[in-house]
């Protein structure tokens, strides 16, 4: 696709004036407007910043066309604006840079865009008459676009359409913004890809956007698909996209990869040496998928997906209190080893009042003590939808205004606490709450809108209507949410399961559902979710059919054809085990177990319930601090984001020299005394070691360099302890490949 | 959840409240220097100044009425009995118990008119540690990836060509806390690669070394190169190191780790038996001291931003350890406490530091922030002390491109407001920022993806030499 030439434009006062409008003049909200977002005047970073700049603020992006026609003519006989001497007006001179502007030059003199202001401003800076057209859609074209190479640029074209059904090309008056640095988009519209990759170009007219997501993807002639048959839906809609971009997946994993892979995804464990071993010897076609359907049912499941909803629950003994604690990870540990339907879980959630200690869901909102943010974090966690920039402006890649969020906020508003007690430990913490508390309806509004000092009317999110007032809101908005046909709720937790186990979300961030944010495989989200409602919107069933896609099953290793693809599941990206998973996987290694201060009868990390206040009686433990270092979530946030994969040197330190590490593999009563007996073949010894670490064999080389380590009885236990730190050391041990 | 907080410079004057301020004459405002500041800041990206930062956090408040702002004319429940001194600066008093710190303020800058909102130890010292204002003035404020992180995370973040061999950023002895640790010593929403290299033990024992190189007993370093040659060769065997970055990046981390541990001038920074025991005499064999010079040493070896908190707690009931607090709980009293603990401690070792530094010609170069969260009450109070005053204290700065014996904004009668020249801590953030070279408008991403302002204040062009 080349690119086009521009289609020629009239000026848009002369547009507006076949539009209907009596006047000549530029309309203020239809050109003047566009202009001010299109020269990036009225950016977060510019005047449209909370205060401002040099003395001038307008809205944010545009959004309130009143309140800027208000600010720029305030005073038509000013500095800033005369309409008796237009040219002399600060609103031209600083952007065409005639005078000293912080923001440099928007546009040059002999602009169009200088022109149209300065012809509003000479017809007297008018607003638009109360019946002038408004705008009803703005259409892009192509609507998306798969580009091959060696062709690297698209042009798009804006159409808007108005309410008098007049519609006119806006490409040069519109604002473009690509979702990342893949391509430069021209001020008229060009888009031009650096290199082969996917992005989404958001293409803005007023108040109205428009995504456009575009492919660039490399000329590749002798390019031949033959990647194995699907083998479920999930390898349908991979492959498909694959395939349209020109790329194959990497060939199937090993056994041994596949197993430790399998259980730490599923179970959050490293398998024993026995299961390691046993699964990799077993020759039953099918093993993978009884594996899979195995490993659902263990305990250890319950555990590791339980810890996933408390990140987000935020389960901490602060505000929830032990005794807090322990019913909300029981109930949510319940949950999931019954594998019940997320809807209910999640209506549970949202519409639980009473008791925190006898209806254990109602700490939800024991944690969440505002309206706004009960209303933000049940959006985010069950909706998908991060609302808090339409607490302070309209959404600017949304579409949520101002009164959407506290509309929205209204419906989780008049919830009453009884503290029935507070032994605090600390008097001046506010947030420390020990002791029972019954949450309850009640008849006080104590949200207002800042705007209006009123208590705004409850709405549901994006919907019209009032919510009736004599109705219990919170079951209300549980009902409208979990319905089947919701359009965020299922697919939210679908991606959310498939992140876990993929790595990266179809729509990524898992928490940032929008617009202009859309997936990477859109028929396979909808696929997923048509299977998880299907399957009565249970997560065992979408896991097992996950795992059991070929896709799932891939080597890491990348071919030459898909190294580049972070986006399309052509082989897994290689992760960091999670904090807590590591720490399990480095005990079960050398067979201790693992010393948590805070929950001292806990045998795995990933047992581990809450997260306590503080440590004022009882020092963190070695492994205490290990898991805050590797990133497990301190839950005060409802963000999946407050957990952390990221590696750090602190890490490194902690794993090569920290004391903790150390005390594991030197412990005379770990793994090692069994086989520093001189008596046990080096080769076993290795073997062993190798199984309980890495859930692989040595390979012929690793046994013959590492054996002979072993021969000398006075130094064989020191050479154990070193091939143990070797191993646990390894990537192989420390990522998820 | 606090949405956007951080698009709105809260605390910060609107330059058209200023307007309307500067009409009604309230405080004494003169219009034309008000705007002078952020009028002046047009550039993108200044000069770096300060080629290090050394931070000495002043935990719990030190009282500026008994510091750098004395108020002799006031009335007796005002001045207190201490009496001010002259200084080697014409227009600087200071308190007639610090004679070495007075010899010294014509190296100086002194902001008398810092002023912020947030009357409690947490939310205050977050506001000192970042420059942004805490969503809510909560005594048990806490680390959350929605708070900002402090200046030397973002410094680690914004910084062009960091040294790979030195951490940019080193923070040490403590994590403060009150009550709860203190939000603002971590890098937040930025990762954990760009926390501190936070070393939690005492300078001033005989032993102190970076624990991270203490290795474990029967660790030695030859045995540690052993392992890693193990780790190596099997890393080989899987091969995942040749295509997945992440465990490229890992591997980094292990040699940059194994690095630190053989190098000798990372090691060598922090070793303080290096110094000679009349320098280390003269910093004072105490925690605080051997913190103010290892401070010193880590600023000649590179090192970008060091933070040494003056104490782990708010203090100020005892005179051998904590901050300065000094409210005059349980029947204890300000005076004598900061008479044997807080001034002669400081007397001891700012001068010392300021003139070491000049001595090694390092002052020009090294920014050094003396400050607290806040000052305290104008008025004594029952107990003959002072309790907690946001609305007007001092904050002392040192070379780095600061102008010497100088002195920005003044307070009123009884430094209970700023009479002249308000400055916000944003303000004294953005001009930490801009002395280090590093745009004060800036953007980083923070954890829900928003673009937010390193700081909304604005450069105090004044003090900049």
């Amino acid at each position: 696709m080349k690119s086009s030439a521009l289609p020629r434009l009239t000026t848009t006062a002369i547009w507006l004036a076949a539009a209907g409008s009596a006047s000549a003049a530029p309309s203020f909200t239809h050109d003047v407007m566009p202009l001010l977002s299109r020269a990036g005047c009225n950016m977060g970073a510019c005047h449209g910043s909370g205060s401002g700049k040099g003395n001038l603020k307008i809205s944010l992006r545009g959004e309130s066309p009143a309140g800027d026609h208000a600010v720029l003519t305030q005073n038509v006989r000013s500095k800033r604006l005369n309409v008796d001497d237009p040219e002399s007006s600060f609103l031209l001179k600083k952007p065409a840079e005639l005078t000293e502007h912080e923001g440099g030059k928007r546009f040059e003199k002999d602009s169009e865009e200088y022109r149209v202001l300065h012809d509003w401003i000479a017809a007297g800076a008018p607003m638009d008459p109360p019946d002038a057209p408004v705008l009803t859609a703005l259409t892009v074209s192509p609507p998306q676009a798969i580009v091959t190479g060696p062709a690297r640029d698209v042009q798009l074209t804006a159409t808007a359409t108005f309410s008098d059904g007049t519609s006119r090309d806006v490409t040069r008056w519109a604002v473009y913004e690509p979702s990342n640095l893949l391509p430069k988009v021209t001020r008229d519209g060009l888009v031009q890809a650096q290199k082969t990759g996917e992005t989404t170009v958001v293409v803005r007219f007023e108040q109205l956007k428009t995504p456009v997501r575009l492919a660039f993807i490399a000329d590749r002639p002798d390019f031949v698909w033959n990647a194995p048959a699907p083998r479920n839906l999930v390898d349908e809609h991979v492959f498909a996209k694959l395939q349209q971009m020109r790329t194959l997946p990497s060939p199937d994993c090993s056994d041994t990869t596949f197993v430790r892979r399998a259980f730490l995804d599923v179970t959050g464990q490293v398998p024993t040496r026995q299961e390691a071993e046993s699964f990799t010897a077993e020759t039953d076609p099918d093993k993978r998928s009884k594996l899979i359907g195995d490993l659902l049912e263990r305990p250890a499941y319950a555990d590791h997906w339980s810890m996933k909803w408390a990140d987000l629950l935020r389960v901490e003994e602060r505000i929830l209190d032990t005794k807090g604690v322990a019913a909300f990870h029981g109930w949510i540990r319940q949950g999931v080893a019954e594998d019940r339907p997320l809807d209910a879980f999640a209506r549970d959630v949202v519409a639980s009042l009473g008791s925190t200690y006898e209806n254990a869901p109602a700490n939800f909102y024991r944690s969440l003590r505002e309206p706004t943010q009960r209303a933000e974090a049940a959006a985010q966690v069950f909706l998908g939808t991060r609302l808090g920039c339409a607490k302070c402006h309209n959404h600017p890649f949304e579409r949520w205004t101002q009164d959407d969020y506290y509309r929205f906020s209204a419906v989780f508003d008049r919830i009453g606490y009884t503290i029935l007690e507070n032994k605090r430990k600390d008097e001046n913490d506010k947030l420390e709450f020990v002791g029972e508390q019954v949450l309850y309806l009640n008849n006080q509004p104590e949200l207002n809108d800042p705007r209006t000092k009123k208590p705004p009317t409850p709405a549901l999110l994006g919907e019209k209507a009032d919510l009736p007032q004599d109705t219990n809101h919170l079951q209300s908005f549980a009902e409208w949410m979990t319905k089947p046909e919701h359009p965020l709720f299922a697919r939210v937790q679908v991606n959310r399961i498939w992140s876990h186990l993929m790595g990266s979300g179809l729509v990524d961030p898992i928490d940032d559902f929008r617009l202009t944010n859309p997936p990477s495989n859109p028929a396979l989200l909808d696929a997923l979710t048509e299977y998880f409602i299907q399957h009565g919107m249970k997560a065992k069933p979408l896991i097992r059919l996950i795992c059991q896609s070929r896709t799932y099953q891939l080597s890491s290793t990348p071919l030459p054809e898909n190294a580049d693809d972070t986006l399309n599941y052509s082989h897994p990206v290689v992760r960091r085990l999670p904090a807590e998973p590591l720490l399990d996987a480095i005990y079960r290694a050398l067979d201790r177990t693992p010393d948590f201060s805070s929950y001292p009868d806990t045998k795995t990390a990933a047992a581990i319930p809450g997260v306590k206040l503080g440590a004022r009686k009882s020092k963190p433990t070695e492994d205490d601090r290990f898991l805050k270092q590797f990133g497990k979530s301190p839950r005060t946030t409802t963000c999946g984001c407050e957990r952390s994969d990221e590696s750090s040197l602190a890490q490194v330190f902690t794993l090569t020299s920290g004391p903790g590490i150390a005390e594991v593999i030197s412990a005379s009563d770990n793994r090692l005394a069994a086989l520093a007996d001189p008596a046990m073949d080096p080769a076993e010894a290795v073997r062993d070691l190798y199984w309980r670490s890495l859930s692989r064999p040595p390979s012929a080389a690793e046994l013959e360099f590492l054996s002979p380590l072993l021969a000398e009885p006075a130094t064989r236990r020191a050479a154990l302890e070193d091939i143990t730190w070797s191993l646990i050391n390894t990537k192989e041990f420390l990522l998820r490949h | 959840m606090s949405a956007c907080s951080s698009f709105h410079p809260s605390g910060l004057l609107s330059r058209r409240s200023m307007l309307r301020a500067g009409s009604l004459g309230m405080l004494g405002i003169t219009l034309p220097k008000l705007l002078q500041a952020s009028s002046q800041y047009t550039g993108p990206k200044p000069p770096v100044r300060a080629k290090s930062v050394i931070f000495l956090f002043q935990w719990g408040g030190p009282s500026h009425l008994e510091t750098f702002d004395m108020k002799p004319e006031a009335d007796e429940n005002c001045r207190g009995p201490h009496k001010p001194m002259r200084s080697a600066s014409p227009d600087i008093e200071v308190n007639d118990r610090l004679p070495k710190t007075a010899a010294v303020m014509d190296k100086v800058t002194l902001i008398k008119s810092v002023h912020h909102k947030m009357t409690n130890h947490n939310s205050a010292g977050y506001y000192a540690l970042t420059g942004k204002a805490p969503p809510s003035d909560d005594q048990r404020l806490r680390e959350s990836i929605e708070l900002f992180p402090g200046y030397g995370s973002i410094a680690d973040k914004l910084i062009e060509r960091p040294d790979p061999a030195m951490p940019t950023y080193v923070s040490y002895p403590h994590i403060i806390s009150d009550g709860t640790p203190t939000p603002g010593q971590f890098a937040s929403f930025l990762g954990k690669k760009h926390d501190p290299l936070y070393v939690p033990s005492d300078p001033n024992d005989a032993g102190f070394s970076l624990p991270q190189f203490s290795l474990p007993t029967g660790l030695s370093i030859d045995r540690l190169r052993h392992r890693r040659g193990l780790q190596q060769f099997i890393d080989q065997q899987a091969k995942l190191m040749d295509f997945s970055a992440e465990a490229k990046g890992l591997d980094e981390y292990y040699a940059k780790a194994l690095g630190m541990l053989n190098s000798t001038r990372i090691r060598e920074a922090f070793n303080l038996g290096a110094e000679a025991d009349k320098m280390r005499e003269a910093y004072g064999r105490t925690t605080y001291g051997q913190g103010c010079l290892l401070a010193r040493r880590l600023a000649e070896s590179g090192v970008k931003f060091t933070t040494c908190y003056f104490s782990d707690s708010i203090g100020g009931q005892k005179t051998d350890g904590g901050g300065w607090d000094t409210h005059g709980f349980n029947n204890t009293r300000m005076y004598p406490i900061i008479e044997q603990y807080h001034l002669p401690i400081t007397e001891q070792t700012l001068p010392t530091l300021l003139l070491d530094l000049e001595q090694r010609g390092m002052l020009d170069e090294t920014l050094v922030v003396w400050m607290g969260e806040f000052g305290r009450t104008p008025k004594i109070n029952a107990n003959i002390s002072r309790d907690h005053w946001p609305h007007c204290y001092t904050v002392l700065l040192a070379g780095g491109g600061t102008k010497r014996g100088f002195v920005h904004g003044s307070s009123d009668e009884t430094g209970s407001h700023p009479a002249t020249n308000p400055v916000t801590p944003d303000d004294v953030a953005a001009t930490i920022y801009y002395l280090m070279g590093i745009d004060p408008r800036s953007e980083v991403m923070d954890a829900q993806g928003r673009p937010i302002m390193i700081s909304s204040g604005n450069p105090i062009m004044e003090v900049v030499a």
